[in-house]
């Protein structure tokens, strides 16, 4: 069993290691518009830095990404100054929640174009599908 | 008593010319490049003759929250920018002959914040945190009392002496530090009608937006559209306005002032005619402006700081009689208290950049200029890296015999560090710390590592620099309170009789 799921492991990890590694500034170009390298890389498997911001609901399989730890939900207070740039991070299972400022590194693919999500209403430009993390060590 | 002064300081200086005479030649080290600076340094400082004439104009440029050890970063990052190791490098203001530690505590906070210690320096009485050119003996909160003791700001001196008057920030025009200059209120947070309750209001509180277009400033370059722009309105860039009230102030503005402009993005910016124009209000984000790392990507396309200062001096100029200008850096604050140390520094190069702007289209002899910081942060230096060492990098020290190493000091857990962190802030994780070995630490988006946690950095107490040139900027001179600079400005400028 062990074996197994260092094999599961290894797997995953050399997924992650073989993304392309993207920041949250190669996405947007002027005014928050997509760049070119984002319109390249949509439906590939890219990896990015950043923070999971506090969850929206517990039980989860979402967490909203961003570029800076935020202490607070960008989506739960509509009077916050939201940034352009954070993404939607979309997992097939339930997440473990990390603390706000704990760097994480999240692989997943690559969609752009603005989607309102069916079960929460909650509109997003930028998401990584199918997406998996791991804290920075 | 004169007498003996003017003797002793004679007596001095030709003391010291012994001295350096002496020096220079029986010394084995005297040429070596760094005595001979030294002597060079020496030499220029003896030769450097007082202005006492009275300054025509006044500037004053307020790096928020650029304590000496962001100074000292923001030296480095801009020096290794242009090729160099980065210590050695000097700042445009560093090169001023006149300095001064400035006691930054609020009347009721040892670590102060931007409104208390921007009314210190702009009427010369501290007051609590918080407030904005109100005397201290006010609660905050308290609107009413804030209008019964209200504290005569140097700009509204400039004012009253027909002089020109301008305010340029990076952050909202509306932010602590450029409001203290032109609005008086009993809290920094009332930026909008939004902000006051109906009581406030009917007993005749005023917010912050609506006393900047009562205050009849010649120029408002900054951030922050939607403190004068109704809710239900969209501004240039397709952002909502804040005002409850259904007020439009820009509309306000051009219909108060002769031949005012309101302008919001680069192009208006750059159609401005500075020999003809009147008071021009130029808002150019609908909060902050953007930090200067992502200037670029703005939608409408926003002026640098320096492009902004360089601007305002040429409209002020035109008063023959003079004017008082006041400049504020104002993202580097919001990049330390991110946590984000590169951007604090590229904000800080930018805040530089201003500085030089000003000193190239002004003369020592009728410009008074004063370069301080109204408080500090946390970050700190430290971690022995070698000369030259990428100030954003890990450490990098120096081997047994003081050569340079290329791999990263470790900690004693066996992990490498960066040579700038902060004692809090975002940067702070439960358990152990990351290791940076594999981490660009140099990006602009790192988050600097921390001890203790805060989802904001916090500001720091200790002194922070004056630096000061043109006339009566001599007496920018040991460790002073800081509303000190206020009656410097006000003696040089003959504003305070």
């Amino acid at each position: 069993m062990r074996i197994v799921l260092l094999l599961l492991w290894l797997g995953m990890s050399s997924v992650s290691m073989a993304a392309d590694k993207l920041h949250f500034r190669d996405l947007y170009g002027r005014g928050g518009e997509f760049s070119e390298m984002a319109k390249q890389k949509q439906g590939q498997t890219i990896r990015v830095r950043g923070y999971m911001a506090p969850p929206i609901k517990a039980q989860a399989a979402f967490f909203v990404l961003t570029k800076m730890p935020m202490s607070y939900c960008p989506f739960c207070e509509s009077e916050a100054d939201w940034p352009a740039d954070i993404m939607l991070v979309k997992t097939d299972d339930i997440i473990d929640v990390v603390p706000y400022n704990q760097p994480i590194y999240v692989t997943g693919q690559l969609e752009i174009g603005t989607q309102v999500d069916e079960e929460t209403g909650f509109l997003s430009r930028v998401r990584l599908v199918h997406a998996e993390f791991e804290t920075a060590k | 008593m004169k007498i003996n002064l003017v003797t002793k300081s004679v007596a001095a200086v030709a003391t010291a010319g012994v001295m350096s005479s002496v020096m220079a030649s029986g010394v084995t080290q005297s040429n070596d490049q760094w005595f001979k600076d030294g002597q060079a340094t020496l030499q220029q400082k003896l030769n450097a003759p007082r202005i006492n004439g009275m300054a025509k104009n006044v500037i004053l440029f307020v790096g928020d929250g650029n304590g000496v050890t962001s100074n000292t970063a923001i030296r480095m990052y801009k020096g290794q920018k242009e090729g160099g190791s980065g210590e050695e490098y000097v700042l445009s203001y560093e090169q001023f002959p006149h300095l001064a530690l400035a006691k930054t505590y609020n009347t009721n906070a040892q670590t102060p914040d931007s409104a208390g210690t921007a009314t210190a320096f702009l009427t010369g009485v501290k007051t609590k945190a918080g407030m904005l050119s109100v005397a201290s003996n006010v609660d905050r909160g308290d609107c009413q009392a804030g209008m019964k003791n209200e504290v005569t700001t140097i700009l509204e001196l400039a004012e009253q002496a027909g002089k020109s008057t301008g305010v340029v920030s990076t952050a909202r025009i509306t932010h602590a530090t450029p409001a203290a200059a032109y609005a008086h209120s009993a809290d920094r947070n009332y930026e909008d009608d939004s902000k006051l309750s109906a009581e406030q209001k009917a007993a005749g509180c005023i917010d912050i937006a609506s006393q900047a277009v009562d205050s009849n400033v010649d120029v408002l370059f900054g951030g922050g559209r939607r403190h004068f722009i109704p809710k239900t309105m969209k501004d240039g860039e397709g952002k909502s306005g804040k005002r409850t009230d259904g007020r439009n102030l820009t509309k306000e503005w051009t219909k108060k002032y002769q031949n005012a402009s309101y302008i919001w993005n680069q192009a208006g910016f750059d159609k401005l005619n500075t020999e003809k124009t009147g008071p021009v209000l130029g808002l150019f984000n609908s909060s902050h402006m953007e930090y200067e790392a992502d200037r670029a990507k703005d939608k409408g396309g926003e002026p640098s700081l320096a492009e902004m200062t360089g601007k305002a001096i040429d409209i002020l100029d035109n008063n023959k009689k003079g004017y008082f200008l006041l400049v504020e850096g104002g993202r580097i604050d919001h990049a330390h208290h991110a946590g984000n140390a590169a951007r604090a520094l590229e904000d800080g190069s930018a805040f530089a950049d201003a500085v030089q702007a000003a000193m190239e289209k002004t003369y020592q002899e009728d410009t008074l200029i004063i370069v301080t910081a109204d408080h500090s942060h946390t970050l700190t230096m430290q971690g022995y890296a070698k000369r030259g060492n990428p100030i954003l990098g890990l450490s990098v020290g120096v081997d047994g015999k003081g050569h340079p190493k290329t791999t990263p000091n470790l900690d004693d857990d066996g992990k490498p560090f960066t040579t700038l962190s902060y004692i809090n802030g975002p940067g702070a994780v439960k358990g152990e710390r990351e290791d940076l070995t594999n981490v660009d630490t140099t990006d602009i988006d790192y988050i600097q590592q921390a001890l203790f946690p805060k989802s904001s950095e916090s500001h720091a107490g200790e002194d922070v620099a004056i630096y000061a040139r043109g006339p009566k900027a001599w007496l920018m001179d040991g460790s002073v309170e800081q509303n000190y600079i206020f009656n410097v400005m006000g003696y040089a400028s003959g504003l305070v009789k």
